[in-house]
């Protein structure tokens, strides 16, 4: 790590109208759960917290969303604006570059993912008489793990190419949420069912609401493996960085 | 020393090989079908290199290979006896001010070169950040957003903050582009200050003049090769000394190519319906000798005009000699 890549990095992707669009992304599943109390009475707070607000919104769209924006623009943007050759060209170990990008990337998705899991499932399951804590802390600990993860391969895929953005999107939005619905044997491939499986083992979710098809012990063993594994080839990939291939 | 040598062969440089700091041999790189540098071989030591080629010839595929940011395809790059490619700890030593405008637009000057100055672990960050911008001579701006500098005061501060570790090699891909006259100058001066102190200055440039004035050693580079190196001298004398084309409107063509043909400056002549086409020896014994030939022919000059004065037909000059 290195404090002054941390800071710099923190500024990039703060100062922008970027935070601006994610600040009103995490309204939206703050919104769900406000319209949700409001017309809940016969739904079972529970099944719609976990199934719904977490499963499909927060740990399905908006934690993959949000991971793929800070993840792809913390080195992405800078090999994009041609800024990336003043932090390449310092005697400083290609990890420590990878690590701080990452952490700052981590910090500010599991910041705006948090925030919007804290106010929205509470909200939710608000006078439903539930005692959801256990659940949501299930959730809350898989997110963190998962955010890391998903910053990690988005990091290393923005080095790697200049369409990290769209490739992602992909990821996210055609293989997670559609292809491994249609082939279940796919679920073994991807970070959300890893993160539903770690809050349901963490959270000691009834299988009744949820019944995820991967433990949640392997989930754990996956997402680190994902984690190193993207880490390790981000930096390989840095190390090796020519310029005019994603700049 | 110098001169000139067929590309395909090793081209001497000057400076002692002893003391090359930069050391290029036989690379070429080539993107897919595309060469971009053909087997280049120079060494350069301290002082001021411009490399010098018109857009496109592969000038700043050599630089970024120099800088550690191009693997060549083939062949060895060396800056002070290491491997430029993917060695960071090389930078040490090694400065880059890169061609590309951007910097990190919400940092101000100060800030900019600081953070530089702290990712290359210097001792006191503050006191190098003031030397470097003191240098460049932009104290004066320091304390405002980069976003909103000039061309001319972003290309000062990468100046600054690629010496600010004061490199024993400063690579820098075209750094008077949208510099005015008098920071070109004075970024002149500077330059030359470092290489006096001992450092490796390689500079390129698609302009003759700017390489004329600053460089002490001229590379050629022309389409992936190096069509020519030696001292600028050498340069500028095989760039003059070719033989040139004029075109020439007067009163009567006719006339004043018989006379012209007369003339010891003059190679050949052809003939058009309203212009006449001169190929002159030299550029200066023709061009005093013209108006002389014309009043004694009696015939009023309209026009003269060098018809083929482009960098790049004098490149091309120097690669098919």
């Amino acid at each position: 790590m290195n404090d002054t890549i941390v800071r710099l990095t923190a500024r990039q992707l703060f100062g922008q109208k970027r935070t601006l669009f994610i600040a009103l992304l995490v309204a939206i599943p703050v919104l769900f759960a406000i319209l949700f109390r409001l017309n809940s009475e016969n739904t079972d707070a529970m099944d719609w917290v976990t199934n719904v607000l977490f499963v499909r919104v927060l740990v399905g769209s908006l934690l993959p969303f949000v991971a793929l924006i800070f993840g792809t623009a913390a080195l992405g943007t800078e090999f994009e604006d041609g800024t990336a050759v003043y932090l390449l060209s310092k005697p400083v170990p290609r990890w420590k570059i990878v690590a701080s990008k990452l952490v700052v990337a981590w910090a500010a998705t599991a910041l705006f993912v948090l925030v919007a899991s804290v106010v929205s499932a509470p909200i939710a399951l608000q006078g439903s008489g539930v005692d959801g804590s256990s659940m949501v802390t299930g959730f809350i600990v898989a997110e963190v793990v998962a955010a890391f993860a998903y910053c990690a391969v988005f990091l290393a895929l923005s080095i790697l190419t200049a369409h990290a953005l769209l490739v992602g999107l992909l990821y996210v939005f055609i293989w997670e949420a559609v292809l491994t619905r249609l082939f279940s044997g796919l679920k073994y491939l991807s970070i959300r069912e890893y993160s539903v499986a770690l809050a349901h083992w963490i959270g000691a979710i009834p299988n009744v609401i949820i019944d995820p098809q991967v433990s949640g012990a392997t989930a754990a063993v996956l997402l680190v493996v994902i984690s190193v594994g993207s880490v390790g080839l981000a930096v390989r990939w840095l190390g090796r960085w020519q310029i005019g291939e994603t700049a | 020393m110098t001169a000139l040598s067929a590309p395909e062969q090793n081209i001497p440089t000057p400076g002692p090989a002893a003391g090359a700091t930069v050391r290029v041999e036989d690379v070429s790189k080539w993107y897919g079908n595309v060469v971009a540098v053909n087997s280049v071989t120079f060494e350069i030591g301290p002082g001021i290199t411009g490399l010098l080629g018109p857009n496109g010839a592969g000038k700043s595929t050599l630089l970024h290979m120099l800088a550690g940011f191009l693997a060549s395809s083939s062949g060895s790059v060396q800056i002070l006896g290491q491997t430029a490619f993917g060695n960071p700890e090389l930078y040490r030593h090694v400065g880059l001010v890169p061609e590309r405008e951007a910097v990190y637009g919400f940092l101000t000057g100060w800030q900019f070169v600081l953070m530089t100055a702290k990712l290359h672990g210097l001792p006191d960050p503050e006191g190098a950040t003031q030397r470097a911008i003191a240098r460049v001579e932009m104290a004066h701006a320091q304390d405002r957003p980069t976003g909103g500098y000039s061309k001319g005061m972003k290309q000062r501060i990468k100046v600054a903050a690629a010496i600010v570790h004061e490199p024993g090699v400063l690579l820098l891909d075209e750094p008077f582009n949208g510099a005015d006259p008098r920071q070109r100058l004075q970024m002149m001066d500077m330059l030359r200050q470092m290489a006096a102190g001992g450092c490796t200055v390689v500079f390129s440039s698609h302009i003759l003049e700017e390489v004329e004035r600053l460089a002490e050693n001229v590379l050629v580079v022309v389409n992936g090769r190096l069509a020519a190196s030696g001292d600028f001298r050498t340069i500028r004398r095989l760039m003059t000394d070719r033989p040139h084309t004029f075109t020439i409107r007067s009163a009567d063509n006719r006339r004043l190519a018989a006379a012209l043909m007369g003339s010891p400056a003059v190679d050949g002549v052809e003939l058009y319906s309203d212009s006449l086409s001169v190929r002159a020896s030299d550029f200066a014994s023709f061009t005093l000798a013209v108006a002389g030939v014309a009043q004694q022919a009696d015939v009023t000059l309209y026009e003269l005009l060098p018809a083929d004065e482009s960098l790049e037909s004098v490149f091309s000059y120097l690669v098919n000699r």
